[in-house]
């Protein structure tokens, strides 16, 4: 892909509104221009606050050549190849082939079916996420490989909709929903991370100037990580306002 | 564009037999036409367009790595 992408992106702070950017697009920092369209600033007495704003365009990167047909997708590495690596809980977990239920087998089938159909050369690992609460932990299908961000696409909306087209193939061949994500090089972890520090600043935010302050619209699954980030602050509370594409986490100072 | 358009929307039909995908050629841009069965209509549109939107999403991938555009029409 030769063609330059562009977002704009505003959070309480430069750097963050910068995070956020590079999120989206998929990409590292060496690979963007950023422009700064406009300062953060406090504002007088918690009055005329305004977020950061910025600007991050790609760089049309150095493409090396691919032959045109993408080569065979490689098995998923042996687990054994891990052991060593730290994974402390509760981070997915690799697991053993043999492992795999119908729900991974078909998952893993669909995905590097279509992979493969989309020319793309990616290993897929299978882990184990770990458990919350009540639900039984879904597999997640972890694509690795260079230069995937064309993967994630804006605001992760590739990585969406392949996870869409996955699960919607696997559960029609499972004849029951399955019980896969996806995520590419740990974008999805990156993200919580990034929303789960970001939801903080703004809720110290809301409660400095007294004010409510919203967030960037979100997909829902987005959303969920800012209101479980702040569920235990008694400081604020969080509603999510607005519909569809448009809806997003607003942040409410308790008095 | 074509082999992936044609394995999703046969993984996801009645009657896979049916799908049939053209694809035409408009110089830097690619129409792919999808046709199924009238019955299966509703599997590759989805609730609010949602399985065609995932499709466009996806073959744009393809298409962009050609330096192409690309238009899915179901027909």
């Amino acid at each position: 892909m030769s063609e330059t992408r562009s977002v704009e992106t505003s959070a309480a702070d430069i750097e963050t509104a910068i995070e956020l950017g590079l999120e989206e697009l998929g990409v590292t920092r060496e690979s963007v221009i950023v422009e700064i369209i406009e300062e953060p600033s406090r504002g007088l007495l918690g009055l005329g606050a305004r977020q950061a704003r910025v600007r991050l365009t790609t760089a049309a990167p150095p493409r090396q050549e691919r032959p045109p047909h993408a080569e065979p997708l490689e098995e998923a590495p042996p687990p054994a190849a891990k052991t060593h690596r730290p994974a402390p809980s509760p981070k997915p977990q690799p697991v053993n082939m043999d492992e795999l239920d119908d729900d991974a087998r078909v998952g893993l089938a669909t995905l590097q079916e279509l992979l493969e159909k989309m020319h793309i050369k990616a290993q897929v690992e299978v882990l184990r996420a770990a458990a919350e609460e009540s639900e039984t932990a879904p597999w997640v299908l972890q694509i690795h490989g260079p230069d995937l961000g064309v993967l994630i696409g804006r605001r992760g909306e590739t990585l969406s909709a392949l996870q869409y087209i996955t699960r919607l193939i696997a559960s029609r061949e499972l004849q029951r929903r399955a019980n896969i994500v996806l995520d590419v090089e740990g974008y999805k972890a990156r993200r919580e991370k990034v929303l789960q520090r970001l939801a903080q600043r703004m809720a110290d935010q809301a409660v400095r100037t007294g004010r409510i302050v919203s967030m960037e619209p979100m997909p829902p699954y987005e959303r969920r990580i800012v209101h479980l980030a702040l569920r235990d602050r008694d400081d604020v509370s969080t509603e999510s306002v607005g519909e569809g594409s448009r809806r997003k986490v607003t942040i409410i100072p308790q008095r | 564009m074509k082999e992936l358009i044609e394995y999703i929307a046969k993984s996801l039909v009645d009657d896979p037999s049916q799908v049939h995908v053209t694809e035409v050629q408009r110089g830097a841009s690619t129409l792919l036409e999808l046709e199924v069965a009238p019955e299966d209509m509703g599997r590759v549109i989805g609730r609010n367009g949602r399985v065609a939107n995932a499709m466009r999403i996806l073959v744009r991938v393809l298409a962009a790595k050609e330096g192409k555009r690309v238009t899915l029409e179901i027909i």
